[in-house]
Parts: structure tokens; C-alpha cells; sequence
């Protein structure tokens, strides 16, 4: 059976090798390289007298980010991929072409003939993934160091453990549906539309709660607003910080108000001093308003889930998709038992 | 005696169409059956049903004593050829042979090669460039060298040409007098079958409506002529099966059930050819007000 298995799968097999070897090659060369950059640029900028950290990491992070980010849509997009043409054709393409009316006529049970089946497939695109996974997170370390966020869902899903996950979920649903629905493209159309669902609700209404959220308390300095933290000082309302991210945190608020050291919300009224009678106008005249308001010991707080919570949720989503792979292959195993031959 | 295939009460719905309805049988090891009737009328359910491809919906079904498809064993001991015989395409003849040795405990390697060789077939050659007739002798070849103790061929011949027909037919009863095992083939045309079989299954409507030994169904069933005050009153022990009545002569078929010997009136009774058995049987199955009448799916199945 594992020998029919290989010989159908066998041309596949051949070509994903074949682009495989593309892609580690590129991940190797693309890992080399940041290193050397992150060697020369970054430690040798630090090192150097007079050089600006803050340049060196801007132009070291421009420079690698197209690089990084293509591998990356890579390992998101290959559930659905495998999911789409590994999974939804495992059993279609039999039912299609009647094979299946030989295959299970020979003497092995449909149960031991799917179980090679998916774990063969299964197997393979474990492999698959976990080799790119592996080299992409090594190739993108330093540039994750720099300046990514590993909780960043494009990071996140495409490095470490989660991708893992993800695949056993998307080989497993794959071939259930393609039982159910007995025909490859309706199958392959609904795998696609559940795996793209899923990859959109799981970072945007799941991830963010998986554990209860902690309040993180942010000085509000000149550092704000290189995390992207933006102040807004309405005339009536509290001023307020939107779009300030938690260093390698998965930052949950986007917009707080400020606060003053007794934690009361603060009004234009509280900063007349530092705003100027006629109105801001230059950005000069703007950083000069920062700078004023900064001085006044405020801070703003934050929801967030914080880094040192990575690995936890690494495991908790690749744990909820395996377990969720397992399920539906439960389902798939009490299924084709009663399919129509 | 041991019976190979025993059904109950055997009923298969599809939605709300039925397949199979109420079909009892009870088939004997060592026949070669026919499982003959128009198309739609529930072969390819009762294979299905046979094969373990299908669950009933009610009823049950005892195959060599067990559950169809119960078990691997069980798998082992029937061979399957499906309709318009199903192969890899994209496989060899040879690696077909390989995936029989490979999915088959009982595989007898010796009896493939010899029969892939007989038919003239090319191991290096796809499998989906083979002829209709040679994809049916590498289903068959495969079918047979798992070396079961039924073989189930479900419309073996209905894409062949007649020269493909007989040879394949040909090859086959070779087969069954080697390997001692018992033969259930379908075929919408009784043509096909009637030089083969000596165990006969009749299919119409989703109903069983004949079943039996050939020799048995030839020596029970005769035609009868008279006046139709004469076939009005026939003794009992006698089933009508049709009757067509012209002015005032009647002509029946009937079946003996039982020993009672034929009426002295009825002194011109002759017996029926299997043919003229399974036309009666069939005109009775899709018109049952018993007025003999001609149409399709009658005549279908005889030419």
C-alpha cells in the first residue's frame, strides 16, 4: 500500500523536491547574508564612533524586508496550497476515475488504505514545512532581532512550530472534504475558502485572547513615537496615544488615552502651558509640544499579550490544529467506512 | 450444500429512489451466475451490496459466510470487477500486476504473468492506452490472481466489441474451470450469459423476479395454449406468470411449483428456451396488469 501510495504520488512528489530545493537554497543564501549585514552594519555600527543606530537599523531593515517577507507569504500560503492539491485530490481523484472500485476490492480494508494515504501525505508535507520553517526562522533570525515582531501574524505564522500545525490541519480537512463531497474542484474550492477563513479569523479574533491579557503601563517619552505611538490632543476630549506597539509584544490596544502619575485621564486644559497660544503649526513647533508633554511624567496603558508569552502561544496554536487535524482524520477514518463504492 | 451469497430481505434506497428492494437469495458455491435485467434495474446495487462497495439500507447480506468487506481475510476471498473495469491510468500493465502482488496476501504471481502474457499485453505499456477489451483482461487478470473464491464481474462485456466479447468470455471460463471458484456476471443482454451460466438471476424493477438453477428454471416452466376457459382454471401448483389472450385462445406461461403433473387439456405444453422465460418474466415485471405487451425494456435485454 505504501508502495501504491509513493507510485501514485510519485511525479508530485518529484516537482515539490525540486522547488523545495529552490527555496532552501534561496532561505541558506538569504541567512548568510543577513548575517554578514547584521555583522558589518549593525555590530559594526555600534562599534563604530559616531555611527546612528537608528539609520543603520532603518536601512538594514529596508534592505531585507522584501527578501524576509517573500519566503514568509511562502510558508503562509502553503496550508492551502497542500490543502488545495495534496489533500482535496487524495480521495476525489479516485472516486472520479472509479479507481477506487479496484483499490478497494484488493485485500486491504478502506481504513488501512486511507491511513497510508493521509499519513504518507501527512508525513510528507510535515517534512516540507518543517524544513522551510526551520530555515526561515534561522535566515530571518537577526532581521527578527532587529526589527520584527514575532508576534507579528505574518512572523508568527511562518516561523517555529505554528506552521506545523497548520499543515496537519489543512492535509486532514482537505481530504475529509473531498469525501464529503465526493467531487475535486467543489472540494478543493471549500479547503480553500475554510483555510482562508480560518488564517484571517485565528490572529484577528482568537489569537489575541488564547490567554487572559495583561495592562502594561507605558511611559509616555520621545521613545512613543518611534514605536509608532502617535499623540492626538483634542479640544475636548482626553488626549490620546493610537497605534503605539509593545516591543515583541502582540499589542492589543490601539488607541489609550493619557494618564498622569495619579492615573487621571488628561485634557488639552491640564497642557495649556506647552501648547502655544496660536495654534501648532511646524513640526518643529510640534516635536517642541512632545517634548513639553513628555517632561509632565505621563504614561498610557496597554492590553497586550507580552513577549516573553511567545513560545506559550506558539504551542497553543500548533497543540489546537494538530488536535483539530486529529479530530476531522477521526471523522475521515469513521466516514469512508460508509462511503458509496 | 454451501451457499456463496445469501441475502435477506436485502433492500438499498438511494435518497428516496430505491436500488434494491426485498431481494432474497441464495446463490450456491460452484455456479457460474447471471445476473441479468434491463439497465437501472438494481445489478449494479445487488454487485455493490455484494462486494461490500455499498451498504444496505435494510435487510442483510452474508457473503461466504461473513459480512461483506468485513475484514481483509474477508476482502482476500472475493475478487471484483467493476463496470467499465476501473485501472490506474497513469500506471503500467506491470505496476498493476505489482499493486496486486503488493495488495494481496493470496497473489499468485505465476497465473498474472502467464495470463498477461496469454492476451498479449505490454507490462511497460499505461494503463489508460489500453483498448477496452485489454483493460478488461488486466481487471480480470488481477481480479482472478488474488485468487478468490467468488468472482464478481459487473458488466464485463458491455464496452466490448462482440470479437472482445467472446474472447474475453472465453477467458474467463477458462478461468473458472482452473481456479474452482464460483462466477456471478451481469450483463443487461441475456445473450451474454446464456451460454455461460447455469445459475440464473433475474433483476427488474429493483426486484428479484427470478433466481435459480438454469437446468431447474427449464425443466418448471412451460407455455401453454388453450381456450381461455381452459387457462381460467388451472389446477393449483401452477404460477401464471403471463398470459396473452388472442379471440379466444389464451396463451400462458407458467411455472410448476410443485409435482403436480400438467392438465391432459393442456396436452400441447411445451417448455420455454431461457429466453422466452426471461421476456415473460420481464413483461410481467414492468406491466403488471398482465397484458402481454412489447416495449423496451423487455426486449432490450434479450437483443
Amino acid at each position: 500500500m505504501i508502495w501504491l501510495t509513493w507510485r501514485q504520488f510519485r511525479g508530485q512528489f518529484l516537482a515539490t523536491v525540486g522547488l523545495l530545493a529552490v527555496l532552501v537554497a534561496y532561505l541558506l543564501y538569504l541567512g548568510v547574508t543577513i548575517r554578514d549585514a547584521y555583522d558589518s552594519d549593525i555590530v559594526g555600527c555600534v562599534a563604530a564612533r559616531g555611527c546612528l543606530i537608528d539609520d543603520a537599523t532603518a536601512s538594514f531593515i529596508r534592505d531585507y524586508r522584501g527578501p524576509v517577507t517573500i519566503p514568509s507569504i511562502v510558508l503562509m500560503i502553503l496550508p492551502a496550497l497542500i490543502g488545495v492539491f495534496w489533500g482535496a485530490p487524495l480521495i476525489t481523484r479516485e472516486l472520479e476515475t472509479n479507481t477506487h472500485r479496484l483499490v478497494w476490492n484488493q485485500s486491504v480494508t478502506r481504513t488501512y488504505w486511507l491511513a497510508i494515504k493521509l499519513g504518507f501525505i501527512g508525513l510528507v508535507s510535515l517534512v516540507l514545512t518543517g524544513t522551510l520553517s526551520v530555515l526561515l526562522t534561522w535566515a530571518a533570525s537577526r532581521y527578527d532581532l532587529v526589527g520584527g515582531n514575532r508576534f507579528d501574524q505574518m512572523s508568527f505564522a511562518s516561523r517555529n512550530i505554528a506552521p506545523l500545525g497548520y499543515i496537519v490541519f489543512a492535509v486532514v480537512l482537505g481530504t475529509l472534504l473531498g469525501m464529503v463531497t465526493r467531487r475535486t474542484v467543489p472540494a478543493m474550492a471549500v479547503t480553500l475558502l475554510i483555510i482562508g477563513v480560518v488564517q484571517v479569523l485565528a490572529p484577528t479574533l482568537v489569537r489575541p485572547y488564547l490567554r487572559a491579557p495583561v495592562t502594561v503601563s507605558v511611559a509616555y517619552n520621545a521613545e512613543t513615537r518611534a514605536r509608532g505611538g502617535s499623540l492626538d490632543i483634542p479640544s475636548s476630549n482626553p488626549l490620546s496615544i493610537t497605534g503605539y506597539s509593545i516591543p515583541g509584544a502582540l499589542t492589543l490596544t490601539d488607541r489609550t488615552s493619557l494618564r498622569n502619575a495619579g492615573g487621571t485621564e488628561v485634557r488639552a486644559t491640564d497642557v495649556k502651558d506647552c501648547l502655544a497660544d496660536e495654534g501648532v503649526t511646524s513640526t518643529d513647533g510640534w516635536q517642541q509640544v512632545e517634548r513639553c508633554i513628555a517632561a509632565k511624567n505621563l504614561h498610557f496603558d496597554l492590553e497586550a499579550q507580552p513577549a516573553n508569552r511567545y513560545w506559550s502561544f506558539q504551542w497553543i496554536e500548533f497543540g489546537a490544529f494538530v488536535g483539530l487535524g486529529l479530530l476531522l482524520s477521526g471523522l475521515a477514518f469513521w466516514r469512508i467506512r460508509h462511503v458509496r463504492g | 450444500m454451501t451457499s456463496v451469497l445469501r441475502a435477506d430481505g436485502l433492500t438499498k434506497h438511494y435518497g428516496r429512489h430505491p436500488g434494491l428492494v426485498e431481494a432474497d437469495l441464495d446463490i450456491p458455491a460452484g455456479r457460474v451466475v447471471g445476473l441479468v435485467g434491463p439497465n437501472g434495474a438494481g445489478k449494479s446495487t445487488l454487485l455493490g451490496l455484494t462486494s461490500g462497495l455499498i451498504e444496505p439500507t435494510s435487510g442483510t447480506i452474508e457473503v461466504l459466510g461473513s459480512r461483506p468487506a468485513a475484514s481483509g481475510s474477508q476482502l482476500a476471498r472475493v475478487g471484483f470487477v467493476a463496470q467499465d473495469t476501473p485501472v490506474y491510468a497513469g500506471l503500467s500493465v506491470g505496476d498493476h500486476l505489482r499493486l496486486g502482488a503488493r495488495l494481496n496476501q493470496r497473489w499468485d504471481e505465476q497465473l498474472a504473468r502467464r495470463r498477461i502474457a496469454q492476451v498479449g499485453l505490454d507490462l511497460s505499456q499505461k494503463a489508460g492506452r489500453l483498448s477496452g477489451g485489454q483493460r478488461a483482461q488486466l481487471a480480470l487478470t488481477i481480479a482472478a490472481a488474488k485468487r478468490p473464491e467468488l468472482l464478481i464481474f459487473d458488466e464485463p462485456v458491455a464496452a466490448l466489441d462482440p470479437l472482445a466479447r467472446r474472447q474475453f468470455l472465453q477467458h474467463l471460463m477458462e478461468f473458472v474451470s482452473e481456479l474452482e471458484v464460483t462466477v456471478i456476471l451481469s450483463s443487461h443482454l441475456l445473450g451474454d450469459l446464456e451460454r455461460v451460466c447455469d445459475h440464473l438471476v433475474l433483476l427488474a424493477s429493483a426486484r428479484v423476479q427470478l433466481a435459480g438453477e438454469v437446468d431447474d428454471l427449464l425443466s418448471t416452466h412451460y407455455r401453454i395454449v388453450g381456450s381461455r376457459d381452459d387457462v381460467a382454471h388451472l389446477p393449483p401448483g401452477f404460477d401464471v406468470i403471463s398470459a396473452e389472450h388472442r379471440g379466444r385462445q389464451s396463451t400462458l406461461v407458467v411455472r410448476r411449483t410443485d409435482t403436480t403433473p400438467i392438465p391432459r387439456s393442456f396436452a400441447n405444453a411445451e417448455r420455454l428456451d431461457l429466453e422466452e422465460m426471461v421476456l415473460a418474466y420481464l413483461t410481467r415485471a414492468t406491466d403488471p396488469s398482465g397484458a402481454a405487451s412489447h416495449h423496451s425494456p423487455a426486449l432490450e435485454t434479450l437483443r
